[in-house]
């Protein structure tokens, strides 16, 4: 624990190579460079290589990256590690940034000194800041440094949802930001009672500390809340639906894939790792119950929305549920979690679900580009005019069904697979009701869309390289469903 | 790699093949030309190629193509009907626009149908019976009616709730097997061990039976038959639902004799055998009673597997795919005749007519047509009890049902006198009634092991007579009387099902309303706060 490894400094490189992007954006006016998306390329390149590097160092080694920050070992210094877990999310939140970006390049590329040029500024600087501080939630092991971390993505998520500064979108952004203030207050109160407790917050000393008392269960279940609240973990999705809808669609596409499984990610952490002994099975029921509740109610009021990036917000919200069910999956007597069927399960339903929602909000923007507005009962048509983003959409929607082949239908099977093993069958029910539900708003707007429309329609081009972003990340998403139906090793790696 | 493995290789990568090629506008332009040549590499898998397997990826994938005997059968029929139908369609569908949108449902759905019968893993077989039940929802919808529409939604509805049902039946059967993907025999023979036999073997039966349309979860067939194009309908309603019946021959596990789960199959393929034909007689569209039919004849197949299932017979198996190669073939020159019917002036539709009334006599058993020796050779696994009286009485349903199909379809012709049906679909349909005849012959003693000299006995012969004089005599009642009957609508209870909208809706907008509320600043702030509370309490609990 104490010494870094060997290739320790691409995890510093994972958190500062998006950081010197933003830096340099800021004087790009200085160098003459008056376009910021000129800088945004080559960093993109950069830290994607990093990511790719982290995960087959990792893969190959089979051992989790370690740096410690300064040579200062913990307690008394910081560390940053990746696991299996880390440097799979790390990769694939370079992909969907990656690809997004490219599908964002369009929208915000205008000289520096228009209001558009501001916007767009605004839009790199903010996507630099956010994918810098996703890097340190997937690599810290102090929690305090995570706090600090999931802070950061918030600010820097929080604009991206009112960059075309409507007061609609401005009450959302500052929905999202309040309820996720509240949250960082919680998560900031369990940090000191834990601190108070222990005397350390990182998390590789905190595993052999921890004990089953009041204080320490206090303290997760105020972390656990307030990381909930950040995740909008059904009931506490109240800012969810405006914020990703109103979005422009690659902020959607990142908020909606990315930035909200950081949370999702810190609860597994402390699930597992600052928890003691064996994971409690009446809290993992909770859990379970409200992503059951989530599934079932959201995936119904997705059915009945109006508006496609609306629906495909709820959709999120129901998708968020199917993670949460993997702490009940997971408790298997005697067999660690993450050699479990339920641990490679919700770990891929998390990546599918990055990929097929980020491709599906890029879609529903090209759609809405094309035709002028996204209302679900007018996209007639859209297959015309969009053609290759319809067909993204369907191939995003196949995996949000759990339909083969797909990264959605692999996870799927795998966590009905462990609800059987765990003798859960409420929750097979409910994986099995959902994909019914997403089988059902994903087809209302396929059917809409492929419709011939009465008159003939004003469609405005749309450039097929954008398109084109979007058919990847469903790809991507599809080829998720080529894994093997067993757990799989990489998501085992550097777990304890 | 062997030839036969080039050859399953080839059934399932011909299609997909033509699919891929649609991307090139100038192939999408022809491909509606090529339907009929798709499933000729199918064909001659099944002649040439039984036995064969081939490892398409190695393990942990595992994914296996392979061709036992049953599947040989209705792989051979099933690429039969498809070229005949494919075939049919160039004629039939000659002037409409949208075909190549047809054309590529067609080629998924027969890649699918196809792949069904080949694969011999899990993964597979889920793999292509969601293909063949998925994409047959484009071959439903062409016509994009309001029709259409409403046997579109309950088509896909009922359809992925099947797939529901298999996908965990396929969950149990696997999880209770070692890790990875198995091959079917393997995860099935585990299954007497299994500690979710009886939960795997109802979402199975639940899963399959629903594609093969068992009441009361037939209610899409009446439906979705009836609208697609002729020659979809043939293919729909003779080659799709044997997905299901593949299924069961793969998936029961006849090995071991289950006499519970064998009786309540037979008693729920026989309910659906005459209840099929009770509404198929009150229907007046020549399709929606040969849709009806399909639902009375698979609910005999699914009998004939229930028998075999409680006196744990693995022959049974060659008997079902004999009876549905029967059926597909027939049933497929059924829907193919009643669009050559309908192009066929008054004057010479009496050779049309003819060879119709054998192929639907054929379905009740008319002596020397498949469907005799196909009766013939399902009669074993009943014995002699109540069942095998109930199985020979419909035989007698079957025939008045296809005399009432004969009556409607006979008065449907808008043609003139002098007018004949194009080559294009007399040919077709001549050729897919012959082949049932030669087929039938010809394997009767390969897929059940039954001689000439057994089906051509007379008590065979009678056996097979009486249930169609009685049938015969049935209709004379029903043409005087039936006038009597109550109009039944196509997919009868479905009525009930959509009496239930306005409650589902409700639901929904209950939901909804509760999200709103949900979603209101101080009952979010409460949500939060009651929830750390439980969590904490939760985690205090003792684990």
């Amino acid at each position: 624990m104490a010494a870094s490894s060997p290739a320790g400094y691409l995890l510093v490189l994972a958190l500062v190579v998006p950081v010197i992007g933003l830096l340099g954006m800021s004087v790009t006016a200085l160098i003459g460079l008056r376009r910021v998306e000129f800088v945004a390329f080559p960093v993109l390149v950069a830290g994607l290589a990093v990511a790719g590097a982290i995960a087959t160092t990792v893969a190959e080694t089979g051992e989790a990256l370690t740096y410690v920050v300064g040579g200062w070992a913990p307690p008394l210094g910081l560390a940053l590690r990746a696991d299996g877990v880390s440097a799979v999310m790390l990769a694939m939140a370079a992909l969907v940034v990656a690809l997004v970006a490219l599908n964002a390049r369009a929208l915000f590329c205008a000289d520096d000194a228009t209001p558009d040029g501001r916007r767009a500024f605004a839009f790199w600087s903010l996507l630099m800041g956010l994918w810098s501080a996703l890097n340190l939630v997937l690599v810290g092991e102090d929690l305090f440094n995570l706090f600090v971390a999931l802070e950061l993505l918030t600010f820097a998520a929080v604009p991206l949802v009112c960059l075309d500064g409507r007061a609609a979108t401005l009450e959302a952004a500052l929905r999202y930001l309040v309820f996720a203030l509240i949250g960082s207050a919680l998560y900031l109160l369990g940090t000191a009672l834990l601190y108070g407790r222990y005397g350390t917050l990182d998390i590789g000393t905190l595993r052999e500390l921890t004990q089953p008392d009041l204080a320490t269960h206090a303290a997760v279940a105020l972390m656990i809340g307030g990381l909930m609240a950040k995740a909008a973990l059904f009931p506490l999705h109240i800012w969810l639906p405006p914020a990703h809808a109103g979005a422009p669609a690659p902020a959607s596409a990142v908020l909606s894939a990315l930035v909200v499984k950081a949370p999702f990610f810190l609860i597994v952490r402390l699930w597992f790792d600052v928890l003691p002994g064996p994971p409690s099975l009446p809290a993992a029921q909770v859990l379970a119950g409200l992503g059951a509740a989530a599934i079932l109610i959201c995936s119904v009021v997705a059915l009945r929305q109006e508006r496609l990036k609306l629906m495909i917000a709820y959709s999120t919200v129901a998708q968020i549920g199917y993670l949460f069910l993997m702490f009940r999956l997971t408790a298997e007597p005697g067999v660690p979690a993450w050699q479990t069927i339920g641990w490679t399960g919700g770990m891929l339903q998390l990546v599918s679900h990055a990929f097929a929602k980020a491709a599906m909000f890029l879609a529903a923007g090209m759609i809405a580009e094309a035709l002028g507005h996204d209302r679900i009962a007018e996209l007639a048509g859209a297959g015309r005019a969009a053609p290759v983003s319809v067909f993204a959409f369907g191939l995003a929607g196949l995996s949000l069904m759990g339909l083969p082949p797909s990264g959605g239908f692999v996870a799927k099977l795998l966590l009905l697979n462990a609800a059987t093993l765990a003798g859960a069958w409420w929750i097979a029910a409910v994986i099995s009701v959902g994909g019914l539900l997403a089988a059902a708003y994903v087809t209302r707007v396929l059917k809409r869309a492929m419709a011939t429309p009465p008159a003939p329609l004003a469609t405005r081009p749309v450039a097929l390289s954008r398109e084109l972003t979007a058919l990847t990340l469903a790809l991507v998403a599809v080829a998720l469903g080529l894994v093997p139906l067993q757990p799989f090793e990489l998501l085992a790696i550097g777990r304890p | 790699m062997t030839l036969s493995g080039l050859l399953l290789l080839a059934t399932l990568a011909t299609p997909l093949a033509m699919v891929g090629l649609c991307l090139l506008p100038a192939f999408r332009c022809r491909v509606f030309g090529l339907l009929a040549v798709a499933p000729l590499p199918g064909l001659a898998t099944a002649l040439v190629a039984p036995g064969g397997t081939l490892l398409l990826a190695p393990a942990p994938f595992r994914l296996v193509l392979a061709l036992d005997a049953p599947g040989a059968l209705l792989l051979g029929g099933a690429a039969l009907l498809w070229s005949a139908a494919g075939l049919y369609a160039r004629a039939y569908m000659r002037e409409e626009t949208g075909r190549a949108g047809f054309a590529i449902w067609w080629l998924l759905t027969m890649a699918g149908s196809l792949g069904v019968f080949v694969v011999a893993d899990m993964t597979s077989f889920y793999l292509m019976f969601s293909l063949v039940s998925l994409s047959a929802y484009g071959l439903v919808m062409h016509e994009s009616s309001a029709r259409a529409e409403r046997a579109g939604f309950f088509y896909i509805a009922l359809a992925l709730l099947g797939e529901a049902c298999l996908l965990f039946g396929f969950v149990l059967l696997a999880t209770a097997g070692p890790v990875g993907n198995q091959l079917i025999a393997d995860a099935v023979s585990t299954l007497d061990a299994s500690p979710w036999r009886a939960a795997t073997l109802t979402l199975l039966i639940l899963g399959f039976g629903l594609k093969m349309g068992l009441a009361p979860l037939h209610v899409w067939m009446p439906l979705a038959h009836p609208v697609a194009p002729m020659p979809a309908s043939a293919v729909l309603s003779g080659i799709v639902v044997k997905a299901g019946v593949i299924g069961l021959i793969r998936f029961l596990p006849f090995g071991t004799p289950l006499a519970d789960w064998g009786g309540a199959l037979m008693a729920l393929g026989l309910a659906t055998a005459f209840y099929g034909v009770a509404i198929g007689i009150t229907q007046q569209h020549p399709k929606t009673v040969l849709a009806y039919s399909t639902v009375s004849q698979m609910g005999l197949v699914a009998a004939i597997a229930g028998a075999g299932l409680a006196i744990g017979d693995t022959g049974v198996t060659g008997l079902l795919a004999y009876y549905a190669l029967h059926h597909m073939l027939v049933k497929g020159a059924l829907f193919l005749g009643v669009g050559v019917i309908a192009v066929t002036g008054s004057a010479r539709r009496l050779p049309v007519l003819a060879v119709m009334t054998v192929m639907a006599l054929s379905l009740a058993g008319l002596p020397f047509t498949s469907g005799a020796l196909a009766k013939y050779a399902a009669k074993a696994p009943f014995g002699d009890g109540l069942a095998a009286t109930l199985a020979t009485l419909s035989a007698a349903g079957s025939a008045l049902l296809m005399l009432h199909f004969l009556r409607l379809v006979a008065s449907t012709s808008k043609a003139a006198p002098e007018e004949s049906a194009p080559t294009g679909m007399a040919l077709p349909f001549a050729a897919t009634a012959l082949a049932s005849l030669v087929a039938g012959w010809a394997l009767l003693g390969p897929a059940t092991g039954y001689t000439l000299a057994n089906v051509l006995a007379p008590a065979a012969l009678w056996a097979a007579s009486w249930p169609i004089l009685l049938g015969g005599a049935l209709a004379v009642l029903l043409f005087g009387f039936g006038r009597r009957l109550p109009r039944v609508p196509e997919g009868d209870v479905v009525v009930l099902a959509e009496r239930a909208a306005p409650l589902v809706r409700a639901l929904g907008a209950g939901m909804e309303r509760l999200d709103a509320v949900l979603r209101r600043w101080p009952i979010a702030g409460l949500s939060l706060v009651a929830l750390v509370l439980a969590l904490a309490g939760a985690l205090s609990l003792a684990p």
